[in-house]
């Protein structure tokens, strides 16, 4: 099988979220000499930009996207190691810490999110539904993130948001991380209001503005 | 029908389950394979559709998914299940009608059927909506006033004296508390003061609801919402607000809103999903009517046109075989104050009043500002009114609700969000400003010559 023939199986992999060829395929480009980073880059993320492009216009829904995330992992799982095995750094990806925040039972808009970040290379730790701030923040500190996420349907949940920022500045941590909203009620103003980072409207913008600011703070 | 009782035994000995195996084992295998099994399909240009025995399909897989898959219980990581005799029993059960609020400014809720001529009922308000105190009070006179509105589904309240209300704390009583009393004040000041109310908004959890079980803030003729979370799920707080007010004595009503895109797929599997959680809705909240709300990924309105599909198909579905009392939701993503918001309400409002449910909106913004008031709502009725009156079938709906959409469906992603209410009323007459009579009136001018719809004056 040639080397574009191969890169072409790890993306299909993704898009099908089908696992089990997406661990074939990664061991197949290994044995065939080709790069991990150029695996993963050319073959992996390829297939997770039409996931992300399918969902965005309904062609696929959150089962298919969670499911290629999950297709996602197991290939990494083999291409990673590889890659620092041959001398390369291990990839940089962001950590995100993200949750529904306290009062909030409402966990689907937050799912979609956890699971377009993983898609887009992100390490990301859900920490569920109705998570109180200390919770959050205590995660944050102990996985060393870079990112916290929160999200409310509920427009009574929205001070927690705000609540949050101000503890980070309390515990002294605030500069540590880039701190992002969102969620039915929140708006791209009130999220500037409280001393957010940014403020999805809606998933892809939600990654597209987690992208930007991390690869600028971080110079990722 | 099964006893609030039962059902909490159900909670606490059903199977076993983690969550993420129901949404994904469960739910999301159960839509694909039942929108596969019944040949379900969106079709973005029949948006309103005459297809019988679509709709006759949805139900049949709605019924299918919720014998197989039920309802979970979050807090105990359970499946509440209802053989086939309890839920055709909790179906056969449902009322057909009942009267909202009291005396004279009672209305008798319904359920309608497809191309139903009777006048639609039409509820008012920004459901879902963060109001500031200041002009709360105000905003809703200027529904209350409105002679179409027959009933309430305003906001809630975000502050409550200079303070942030949050969930879960003596705030959201106090925010509770004192919503109904300004409803109370607003229906009184209107001079409607038995108007019936879908309240408190700013209940969250049971500990809201708990505190307004009391005549001084809901009467017995009034109801609230119970959420079905995303997707068939419950939780004991759900659960809490049900055992209060069926003690009460008020009216349940089951908040269902499925999000296309979601856990149960595209707008075939929403619309499988809505007929399986209204059949649960009424078994396990024994709720006497039910709120339709596709929730679209992107926008959130269910004025984009997969939710229009999703308000149409279920309405039919429903209607042709579980007279069930339904009121859809009517929100924009455009706000009071913009041309936009009468394109979404008039599109909106059609599908709703043709394929079997009463008009709930207008929730300008999608409730995510307070850029409404009463009189995108008094145009609402209108629509409702002419369609109903002209007895207008499904074919015809579709032409018109397919333009309309056409008009906007490009700009849902970055709407026109309007102005606040007191940007567009005189706040101390509670009467619209002349600018916003004006985009009004040449809206519904240009809307009801555009499509031949009477709006009688």
């Amino acid at each position: 099988m040639s080397e574009l023939m191969i890169l072409e199986e790890l993306a299909n992999a993704v898009i099908n979220g089908d696992d089990g060829k997406a661990l074939e395929n990664s061991k197949k480009a290994i044995a065939s000499g080709i790069d991990p980073l150029r695996a993963i880059n050319e073959g992996l993320m390829r297939g997770m930009a039409k996931v992300g492009e399918d969902f965005s216009n309904l062609k696929i829904y959150l089962p298919e996207v969670m499911m290629a995330a999950e297709a996602m992992k197991a290939a990494l799982n083999i291409l990673e190691p590889e890659a620092v095995k041959r001398g390369g750094a291990a990839l940089k990806k962001g950590k995100v810490v993200i949750a529904t925040i306290s009062g909030d039972i409402h966990d689907i808009g937050k799912n979609i999110v956890a699971m377009l970040l993983r898609a887009n290379g992100f390490e990301v730790y859900d920490l569920g539904r109705d998570v109180a701030v200390d919770a959050l923040i205590n995660k944050a500190e102990e996985v060393g993130a870079d990112i916290i996420g929160a999200s409310t349907l509920l427009s009574t949940s929205m001070p927690y948001m705000e609540d949050m920022v101000a503890m980070l500045k309390e515990r002294g941590v605030r500069q540590k991380y880039i701190v992002l909203v969102g969620g039915g009620p929140v708006t791209r103003e009130w999220a500037e209001s409280i001393g957010a980072d940014g403020y999805g409207d809606d998933g892809d913008e939600a990654v597209r503005v987690a992208k930007e600011l991390y690869h600028k703070v971080k110079g990722q | 029908m099964n006893s609030i009782w039962e059902v909490i035994d159900k909670a606490e000995t059903g199977a076993f389950m983690e969550e993420k195996d129901f949404d994904l084992k469960v739910v999301a295998r159960l839509c694909r394979e039942l929108v596969k099994e019944h040949g379900i399909k969106y079709d973005p240009n029949q948006i309103v559709s005459a297809d019988d025995s679509m709709a006759d399909d949805v139900f049949e897989a709605g019924m299918k998914l919720a014998l197989e898959a039920g309802a979970y219980c979050i807090d105990t990581k359970r499946v509440i299940k209802f053989d086939e005799a309890e839920l055709k029993e909790a179906l056969l059960s449902a009322p057909k009608s009942i009267t909202i609020g009291e005396g004279k400014d009672s209305r008798v809720l319904y359920a309608r059927g497809v191309e139903d001529p009777r006048p639609a009922i039409i509820c008012g308000g920004q459901a879902g909506a963060a109001i500031p105190e200041e002009w709360y009070l105000q905003m809703a006179i200027s529904y209350m006033k409105e002679p179409l509105i027959d009933m309430i589904n305003n906001g809630g309240l975000a502050m409550v004296e200079g303070r942030k209300v949050r969930t879960k704390t003596p705030l959201e009583i106090q925010a509770c508390r004192r919503e109904l009393t300004m409803l109370r004040e607003a229906a009184a000041r209107a001079g409607r003061p038995g108007i019936g109310f879908i309240a408190a908004e700013s209940s969250v959890s049971a500990l809201g609801d708990l505190a307004i079980a009391h005549e001084r803030y809901m009467r017995k003729s009034d109801s609230h919402l119970v959420a079905l979370l995303n997707e068939l799920k419950t939780d004991f707080d759900r659960i809490s607000k049900v055992v209060n007010f069926t003690e009460y004595g008020a009216f349940n009503c089951t908040l269902v809103d499925p999000i296309i895109g979601g856990y149960a797929g595209g707008p075939e599997g929403v619309a499988v999903c809505f007929v399986a959680s209204f059949l649960l809705g009424r078994a396990m909240y024994r709720s006497e009517f039910h709120v339709c709300h596709p929730i679209h990924f992107k926008y959130m309105s269910t004025s984009a046109p997969e939710c229009m599909w999703n308000l149409n198909i279920v309405g039919q579905a429903m209607a042709r075989n579980a007279p069930f009392i339904i009121m859809g939701d009517v929100w924009t993503s455009a706000g009071a104050g913009s041309e936009m918001v009468f394109y979404e309400t008039a599109a909106n409002t059609i599908t709703n009043v043709v394929t079997g449910s009463h008009p709930l909106g207008v929730s300008a913004t999608n409730g995510k500002y307070p850029h409404a008031s009463g009189l995108e709502t008094r145009f609402m009725a209108e629509v409702a009114h002419a369609v109903a009156r002209s007895r207008m079938t499904r074919e015809r709906a579709n032409e018109v609700v397919v333009a309309l959409a056409n008009e906007y469906r490009d700009k849902q992603g970055k709407p026109d969000i309007g102005k606040p209410f007191p940007e567009l009323y005189d706040t101390r007459k509670v009467v619209p400003n002349k600018e916003w009579v004006e985009v009004y009136l040449k809206m519904r001018k240009e809307i009801a010559e555009k499509f031949d719809l009477d709006l009688l004056y």
